[in-house]
């Protein structure tokens, strides 16, 4: 019977179609509006242009959301929805990746770094057409994020250094306060968390109202919610969703962003996500006009290029922009450590000399060159190129000269003779380099199995090894096996990835001896090595100052301690950024409007339809 | 025969259980579970993990978290919650019309499958070993071995670059174009959703139509070759009364009781098609809680495909009986 009920109640949902009550907006710019300079020389957007309102825009997403709730979604299929209906005190800009001002409009740090300052915007509403005020901000710090009955993932991202959290406190109506315990350079970032509306919310918080079970709102804002009673300040609010079909979002007429023609943001009234479950037929779909623009694969590439003059279409590579994030080979230094086995791989595997051999090995050119179709740039550091603080940079944001850059040039003879120094060599001539007492020194090489490029990248390096005497075998497993034989140190030459961003410090859970996802050496913890002290201390006094500069001076120092001294992540390469777009969107050629290299949400707010 | 439904569809409840306990089992052998994948987020504390598993129930073993399942349909009904959605799991698998959808694709594949097998099937047999009854034949298990995700990227591929159909504004995969989701029916959405649902006729129902086309060739030219055909021929009557009044009657017969067992494939047994030309499909639904490893959603799809394979199993037996009078309920 139950079961009936369900069906017969998700039929009902679909077919009744919902419509987001919206207000009706502001009757004149807000004072305190954020004003997108766009064609205005001298600023990050001056290669831009203020654009024209109207029209609906057709992005693509592999799946749908699975709820609504920004607070407890782990997914970016929900997460990209929920990112362009909210909006935090700070932001990354675009196109600078500086930290600017969002729903505060300025802030000021105490003396001793300790305490910011946000000053609101005022006179900006939520898209229901009530005030944005403190209580706002208090409500989705102190009750949600760091309130313990809220499953959330963000909370992770404001802990301190020390374990504290900060402390969130409102001044007056439109003035916030928050303190920390420890200095922590990074906090202005995590403090782009997005903020939530008390009004809609409160009542369905157990620490509020609690006549609501204990743990009410991890399912508050479900996908059984009605998208009119959503309620938002970002660009886009949801009007409906079919699910496995489309989700619709409609211009919020509270969003509080103006162009310098005093426009109103967004200027599309309409943006409308097709959810196609297929990377191959999204891009059919972009060629047969039914997407304005599309995140592509290089090997997408040369598909669309012949036909773009044609169609009206641009094909954007960019292939000084990788993508961010890392993959490496992991060399496990402590394989066999807890049962007392492999003792020969495991000291084989502690020699930098080692490390540095497999290094060498790597052909990262034909890496890039064939499975990347060219368009790619090699890895040697643990920190995105992109980010400001990449140690190839000349300064904090510079320009990219990899003056100092550790760079392993594939160089067999060179891995060769680096083995036969620390006395790997064959002896019993059967091609294969033994340990000191005869056997054969044997390697497995893992990744996820079903991921053709990391696939292709194990097929090329265990061949590289095998050329030089390593009894390599590439064996992949499923990704879940992988992952288990990382986190109980199982597992011997790993070959996989790791997202990243901007802020060198979201590696530490990776690079600190202690930390969580430290798997090629867990013993670091009790017992780690002079370079991972080392580490350890730059990671700490990295965050520690609020001087960009300085702090850029002693992650330089970190990233080229990693690359040379420890390498137990082995970086291989970095794919292009790339991505496709119709002529008639415009302001699309400077950023994508679907996605960023970091594989948020684009500029999508600023791009219109000439 | 009413005694004969109930005994059959009581034995289904301990048949159900083994096969729930079985495939609770099967899941657990599955490495990882629902939160192994945060694992590799370095924003994550692996503290939060480990308290996500609690909350979840992950940690405990398996016995238990069966039983607490179990114990949960059986006293409130409650299949359990989708780890993803924070849903019920029926709600999370037939969310939007998929259940509606799902029947609605397959009864119509199906439909297309025996309108165009069986005559074709009647045709090659009265006309066999000519070149007819060989292309017929060619062209059904050309159907048969190409594999679905291909055949229906090819025919995607063929109407964008061959056709130019976003020319004509025509939009490819999916039920709809973009500008008809969600909106009102009128005549023109039906027209869309007929322009989008033949590639999914073509694509599954060709899979299936090769071996229906045999069946019916084969049934027909043994019952032409009876003496009661040869009978109605020396009668004179003509060829098309003798085939279709007397031959295929009883050569269809057989192929009724194949009714009744392609229920279940219409809830599952189109996932390839249903992803590449993007159809919404409770399988698309299970398989996505497949990969994310949401455990009871996983359950939840594989109770109700069951269900339907005993239903069409239990149907089969009873069209059968209807259609051969030599076989007696007992």
């Amino acid at each position: 019977m139950k079961k009936f009920v369900l069906i017969v109640a998700s039929l009902v949902l679909v077919f009744s179609t919902f419509v987001t009550v919206v207000g009706q907006g502001y009757t004149k710019e807000p004072a305190d509006a954020k004003i997108i300079t766009l064609g205005v020389a001298g600023t990050a957007y001056a290669s831009l242009h203020p654009g024209v309102r109207g029209g609906t825009f057709y992005a693509s997403s592999i799946s749908g959301p699975k709820k609504w709730n920004d607070v407890t979604a782990h997914e970016t299929s929900t997460t990209m929805c929920t990112g362009m209906m909210l909006r935090g005190l700070t932001t990354l800009n675009p196109i600078t990746l500086a930290i600017e001002p969002e729903l505060a409009k300025s802030w000021d740090v105490s003396k001793d770094g300790l305490t910011i300052t946000f000053h609101l915007r005022q006179g900006i509403k939520w898209s229901d057409g009530q005030p944005f005020t403190a209580d706002d901000v208090i409500f989705t710090y102190n009750d949600l994020y760091l309130n313990k009955d809220v499953k959330t993932d963000t909370r992770d991202v404001l802990q301190l250094p020390d374990k504290s959290f900060p402390v969130v406190t409102k001044v007056d109506d439109y003035t916030v306060k928050v303190t920390t315990a420890v200095v922590f350079r990074p906090i202005l970032a995590s403090l782009a968390a997005n903020i939530l509306p008390k009004h809609a919310l409160a009542q369905d918080v157990h620490k509020l109202n609690p006549k609501v079970p204990a743990g009410n709102f991890n399912t508050t804002w479900g996908l059984s919610t009605p998208p009119s009673e959503l309620v938002g300040m970002g660009p886009y609010i949801v009007s409906s969703y079919t699910p496995d079909q489309n989700i619709v979002m409609v211009r919020n007429p509270y969003y509080y962003h103006y162009d310098s023609n005093g426009t109103q943001l967004p200027y599309f009234d309409k943006y409308v996500i097709l959810i196609v479950a297929s990377q191959d037929v999204s891009l059919l779909k972009f060629q047969n006009g039914e997407l304005d623009a599309l995140g592509i694969r290089a090997t997408d590439v040369p598909i669309l290029m012949p036909q773009a003059a044609r169609k009206h279409y641009n094909v954007l590579v960019k292939p000084d922009v990788p993508n961010y994030g890392t993959t490496w080979v992991g060399i496990n230094q402590d394989i066999g450590l807890k049962e007392g086995t492999h003792t020969d791989l495991r000291a084989l595997f502690r020699n930098l000399a080692f490390r540095k051999a497999i290094a060498y090995s790597i052909d990262k050119q034909t890496i890039i060159k064939n499975l990347f179709n060219g368009l790619g740039v090699p890895q040697w550091s643990p920190v995105s190129y992109l980010s400001p603080f990449f140690a190839g940079r000349d300064s904090y944001g510079g320009p990219v000269t990899e003056k100092d850059a550790v760079i392993f040039p594939y160089d067999l003879k060179k891995a060769a003779s680096l083995l036969d120094s620390i006395g790997i060599v064959d002896t019993n001539g059967d091609g294969w380099r033994d340990y000191k007492d005869g056997k054969t020194v044997e390697i497995t090489l893992t990744t996820n199995s079903g991921n053709t490029l990391r696939e292709g990248e194990c097929l090329i390096i265990s061949n590289d090894l095998r050329k030089i005497g390593l009894k390599v075998t590439f064996t992949p497993v499923a990704f879940n096996t992988l992952v288990n034989q990382l986190f109980s140190s199982t597992g011997e030459m790993i070959l996989l990835g790791l997202t990243g961003g901007p802020e060198p410090n979201n590696g530490a859970n990776v690079y600190r001896s202690s930390g969580g996802l430290h798997f090629w050496h867990y013993s670091g913890k009790t017992d780690p090595t002079e370079v991972e002290k080392q580490v350890d201390q730059l990671l700490k006094e990295g965050v520690s100052t609020l001087d960009n500069n300085k702090a850029f001076a002693i992650y330089k120092k970190y990233q080229l301690l990693l690359a040379s001294q420890d390498l137990g992540l082995v970086y291989l390469v970095n794919g292009s950024f790339t991505y496709a777009y119709y002529d008639k969107v415009g302001n699309a050629g400077v950023s994508s409007p679907v996605s960023t290299p970091s594989a948020n949400g684009g500029i999508t707010d600023i791009c219109y339809f000439k | 025969m009413i005694s004969y439904a109930i005994r059959r569809t009581l034995y289904m409840l301990p048949l159900l259980l083994i096969i729930s306990l079985f495939s609770f089992a099967l899941l657990q052998l599955m490495p990882g579970n629902y939160v192994s994948r945060m694992k590799m987020n370095p924003q994550f504390d692996q503290k939060t993990i480990q308290a996500m598993e609690e909350y979840y129930g992950l940690d405990k073993p398996f016995m238990t978290q069966y039983w607490f399942w179990i114990r949960g349909i059986v006293l409130r009904g409650n299949f359990g919650i989708s780890f993803a959605t924070g849903l019920p799991v029926f709600y999370t698998l037939f969310m939007g019309d998929r259940l509606l959808w799902t029947l609605i694709i397959s009864l119509t594949t199906m439909l297309f499958t025996w309108l165009s097998a069986i005559p074709i099937g009647i045709y090659s047999a009265t006309h066999q070993y000519k070149l007819s009854d060989h292309t017929f034949t060619f062209f059904g298990f050309l159907g048969l071995s190409i594999p679905n995700f291909f055949f229906a990227l090819v025919l995607l591929w063929i109407l964008v670059a061959g056709f130019d159909v976003g020319k004509y504004g025509l939009g490819v995969g999916g039920l709809f174009d973009n500008r008809f989701i969600g909106t009102p029916w009128t005549l023109a959405k039906v027209g869309n959703l007929l322009w989008h649902i033949w590639p999914a006729w073509l694509v599954i129902g060709t899979s299936g139509m090769a071996g229906l086309m045999r069946y019916m060739r084969g049934n027909l030219l043994d019952t032409l070759a009876l003496p009661y055909v040869r009978t109605a021929r020396s009668k004179g009557l003509t060829e098309h009364v003798v085939v279709y009044k007397h031959a295929v009657r009883n050569a269809i017969n057989p192929l009724v009781s194949m009714l009744g067992m392609s229920l279940p494939g219409l809830v599952s047994g189109s996932l390839v098609a249903a992803i590449i030309l993007n159809l919404p499909t409770v399988e698309r639904a299970f398989w996505t809680a497949l990969l994310d490893q949401d455990q009871y959603v996983i359950m939840g799809g594989i109770l109700f495909f069951t269900l339907f394979l005993l239903i069409g199993n239990l149907l089969a037996d009873f069209l059968l009986a209807a259609v051969d009078p030599r076989i007696r309920y007992d």
